[in-house]
């Protein structure tokens, strides 16, 4: 029953792309393609007095200069907002800046032009007449009273707030035998894809049909949007989706450029291509994080975690992002601080705020990290105040593994978890005893090494409850249409996308065990609203255990309807057959009855010698949508080993841990390279990764020369174990994995760089976790020291 | 970003003055000036192609002079576009003063920069406007030197 799902089945895609036959959106040329180059403003902020096209309307290639007044009337503007979020506002945005220009790469106008060069050529010469304005690019005092406003069509900067809390927690906090505090500062950084956003819109006038070929992880939801805001019948639009080089939630959200895409497409008749460079991908994909938050934990005198209280400010764009906000990331992080924890009470108060910067939104591990970093610290912190150490604090506060379902201070449902047999096994491999002997040895030869450790919990398989209730078109359900071909080989098409994560090997492992067969003959499609049914696709990790879960189902359905057919050409009764190697089986005893390829032949080309009545159709679809607890939370626990240079600031990443429990595991080998890959992206913004601005709101680190990603090099070794907890609320009993290296990567690692400045008094609390800032925390601590 | 320093030129201060109002002297002496044209006595309208790390684009812009007092000081103002590059903005301070055979010209500038020259270039932005300003100096040094460039005020 389950020969395939849980082996290390290698990704079927990635021989393909090794062998250079990627076919990626960047690829795709058609006929009487364009190309687009959108002008951007250079301003944060402004009026735009002016646009002078007439030079650029001019140059060689060029085929159409659009600016707001002709193309944005073809287009139903957006607005940013869930009904669920109360109180919360977002003007809405349209293709191109109109009056104003709200951040520095604003598109102002859309070149079209026979080459990408020509086009480039032309927007060199169009000219641009913008009043500039103040920007508004800083923290606190925006949400003031009176203050500038980002975005003038918002009656203020406050985008949304909301407040979180327990009865009693003043109360905890009024008892508390100690009270941690800290402030914390989370940097801006963005995906950084391989391949950069990409489309090629492609309107036929004579059919009235839209196609988007689009490196996106949600075909059906971009199919949603563009014949919601373009008017067009839904069944005449189709998204495809081919190979993606690399996604990570940023390619979900909807973007200026691709509009334009499809708009100018709509206009012109013609097959419209955008393909951003990079440093358009700086100043137009979202960006991520960009908090401020100041936390506080009561600790009772033995240790015990009473209550925490936190207040997040998050600064977004000059619009929320859309259709899924920029306040989504605020609203889990105060709802995931202190989630591994029994701590009774808390007080969590969010602020979003509007600012003249690229919009940010959700991105690999959506509020986790920040989350789990402000709790890991303060944990560290009581740790600290209790004589603790990290281990015990964390044993004596986890939630036991025996008392679940469990409801946290937050309000989130837990169905089963395992933090304290994560914690214990965490320990057995990092073996704390012996680190902390080599740290002391080391120091006193002036060698600065430390470790931390970080609980998480990950929010994955999301329900309804998610976004679908606060009126967004986004789908928790997921669609597989699964056939026999009359050779007995498998084709499972789904709507859950592949990014390079291998979602198709797994599906394919999934069938092949429903249907008796090797997943050598299962072929998987994905990404294409015209060949597959519609479903929610790829975020928020429901790839494994939604997919995973729809797809066993349609698989079981044609299991049982191959069955039927076999019980009438073998004249036995179903209930005593099975599939198995390829063939049905005699349950009891294995020996084979009928081949699959007999009954895809009967069923095809003899449906004649079939018995009157019986149903010989071969396809079966089905959908799932998550019923039972609103989310099927994950955990584990990471370990960072550290060493600091504190003459340079500098740090080595020696090793790291990663102990996590995902529910049944499908593919281990794909379950690990998730979490590696989720390490690395939690540990880039740790210590590299920053969208750096000026006061004036230009990104100042627009290139991969200066902006620095994690390099392979800089890297530790990433040790993984699993603890194994399915759900019950699926057959499959698989959970998300995507996000849990990045959920708690930088948390530890931060935790690991204060212990090994520890004899310095020095801590960082602000990521990236610089040599700059490491140097500035060393020299405030010693100033500290010395002072009267 | 702050810009300043000074520069010894070998003329006397009412020649220097009288140059830096000059629009032919001027043209030859910015570095990439593709034109310039005088809008009214104080107000010039220029065209300059410049190259800062991999940008490179023509910025067209105003320069305003203002707070004028002769032979001394004056402000420098001006603004220019450059299209998909970004665009350029900064007041200069520039004073006058008479050093042995000649004059001692120093300047305190406040430049912005924007768009895709702030966002490729910004660790070259001050290298690169150190060089051009230099480069505007030994011009304007050179053009002082010869005495048939300076026509008659």
């Amino acid at each position: 029953m389950t020969l395939h799902i849980g082996q290390p089945q290698r990704r079927e895609n990635a021989r393909r792309h090794l062998a250079g036959r990627g076919r990626f959106v960047s690829d795709l040329a058609l006929p009487r393609m364009l190309h687009a180059v959108f002008v951007r403003s250079p301003m944060a902020k402004g009026r735009i007095l002016g646009i002078d096209i007439e030079a650029a309307s001019l140059c060689p290639g060029v085929v159409r200069i659009f600016t707001a007044a002709d193309l944005n009337p073809r287009c139903q503007p957006w607005v940013g907002t869930l009904d669920h979020f109360a109180g919360m506002q977002s003007p809405p945005m349209n293709i191109l800046a109109e009056e104003s220009v709200l951040w520095t790469g604003h598109p102002v106008a859309m070149i079209l032009a026979r080459s990408r060069a020509e086009a480039e050529d032309a927007a060199d010469r169009v000219l641009v007449d913008i009043e500039d304005a103040e920007p508004v690019t800083g923290g606190v005092p925006v949400l003031q009273p009176g203050a500038a406003r980002a975005n003038d069509a918002a009656d203020s900067n406050l985008c949304y707030e909301a407040l979180l809390q327990t009865p009693d927690v003043d109360r905890a906090f009024a008892g508390a035998a100690h009270v941690v505090e800290a402030g914390f500062t989370f940097g801006r950084h963005t995906a950084v894809t391989l391949e950069p956003r990409a489309v090629v819109a492609d309107y036929d006038p004579s059919s009235g049909a839209l196609t988007v070929h689009q490196g996106t992880q949600t075909p059906y939801q971009f199919q949603d949007v563009y014949a919601r805001h373009f008017g067009l019948p839904e069944g005449k639009v189709r998204v495809i989706a081919p190979d993606v080089g690399g996604s990570f939630g940023m390619k979900l959200h909807v973007y200026n450029e691709e509009m334009g895409a499809v708009a100018a497409s709509l206009i012109l008749g013609r097959p419209v291509r955008y393909v951003a460079d990079r440093l358009e991908s700086f100043v137009s994909d979202i960006h991520a994080r960009d908090h401020d938050v100041y936390g506080r934990m009561a600790v009772a005198a033995d240790g015990t975690i009473l209550a925490m209280e936190i207040d997040d400010l998050t600064r977004i764009g000059a619009v929320s992002a859309y259709p899924r906000t920029s306040a989504a990331e605020g609203n889990q992080v105060i709802r995931l601080m202190g989630a591994p924890y029994r701590m009774a009470d808390y007080r969590g108060k969010l602020s979003v705020a509007f600012q003249n910067k690229v919009q940010t939104s959700q991105y690999r591990a959506v509020g986790h990290p920040i989350a789990c970093a402000v709790t890991e610290a303060l944990v560290e912190r009581a740790a600290e105040a209790t004589g603790c150490d990290s281990f015990e604090i964390r044993a004596r506060n986890l939630i036991a593994d025996d008392a679940y379902p469990h409801v946290s201070a937050t309000g989130y449902q837990f169905e089963k978890l395992s933090h304290q047999a994560c914690l214990a096994r965490l320990r057995g491999m990092m073996d704390p005893g012996a680190l902390r002997a080599e740290q002391a040895a080391l120091r006193a030869r002036g060698i600065y090494r430390g470790f931390g450790i970080a609980s998480f919990v990950e929010i994955t398989n999301p329900g309804a409850t998610f976004y679908g209730v606060g009126g967004a078109r986004i789908s928790a359900q997921d669609g597989a249409v699964v056939r026999m071909l009359p050779s007995g080989d498998i084709h499972c098409a789904i709507s859950v996308t592949e990014q390079g994560q291998g979602t198709e090997t797994i599906i394919a492992q999934v069938v092949a065990d429903q249907l008796g067969v090797v997943p050598e003959r299962v072929s998987v499609t994905t990404g294409d609203t015209a060949t597959t049914p519609s479903g929610g696709a790829t975020w928020a990790c429901r790839g494994a255990g939604i997919g995973g879960e729809t797809a066993l189902r349609a698989g079981r359905q044609l299991r049982d309807r191959i069955l039927t057919l076999a019980g009438a050409l073998v004249q036995t009764d179903p209930a005593t057959l099975r599939l198995a190697g390829g063939a049905v089986v005699d349950a009891a005893t294995g020996a084979p009855r009928i081949a699959l390829e007999e009954i895809g032949r009967i069923a095809t080309y003899r449906p004649d010698t079939l018995p009157d009545g019986i149903d010989h159709s071969l396809t079966v679809a089905h959908h799932f949508a998550p019923g039972g607890y609103p989310f099927d939370f994950t955990n584990g626990i990471q370990g960072s080993l550290v060493e600091v240079d504190v003459e340079t600031g500098l740090v080595t990443l020696l090793k790291h841990w990663v102990v996590e429990d995902c529910g049944r595991i499908i593919n281990p080998l794909l379950v690990d390279e998730q979490i590696r890959g989720g390490v690395v992206q939690g540990l880039g913004p740790a210590f590299f990764e920053e969208c750096q601005y000026d006061a004036d709101g230009q990104l100042t680190n627009g290139s991969l020369a200066d902006y620095l990603v994690p390099m392979a090099v800089e890297m530790p070794d990433i040790k993984i174990a699993h603890i194994e907890t399915p759900t019950q609320d699926t057959i499959l009993g698989a959970k998300g994995v995507g996000e849990a290296g990045t959920a708690a990567a930088g948390a530890a690692a931060m935790n690991a760089v204060n212990d090994a400045l520890r004899p310095f008094g020095a801590c960082l609390t602000q990521t990236p976790m610089t040599p700059l800032r490491i140097l500035d925390a060393l020299d405030a601590a010693r100033q500290e020291r010395t002072a009267p | 970003m702050k810009l300043e320093g000074e520069q010894f030129l070998n003329a006397d201060p009412m020649t220097v003055w009288a140059a830096l109002f000059d629009r032919e002297v001027l043209a030859a002496a910015i570095p990439g000036c593709e034109s310039l044209d005088q809008i009214s006595d104080t107000e010039f309208a220029a065209v300059v192609k410049l190259k800062v790390g991999p940008v490179s684009a023509r910025f067209k812009g105003d320069v305003v002079l203002s707070d004028i007092v002769p032979g001394q000081s004056c402000i420098l103002s001006g603004k220019g576009a450059g299209g998909i590059a970004g665009f350029a903005k900064g007041a200069a301070q520039v004073t006058l003063t008479p050093e042995g055979t000649g004059v001692r010209l120093r300047y305190d500038a406040d430049v912005a920069v924007g768009g895709k020259l702030a966002s490729l270039g910004s660790r070259l932005i001050k290298s690169t406007a150190q060089k051009l300003t230099g480069a505007f100096f030994t011009n304007l040094s050179e053009i002082l030197a010869a005495p048939e460039a300076v026509g008659p005020a």
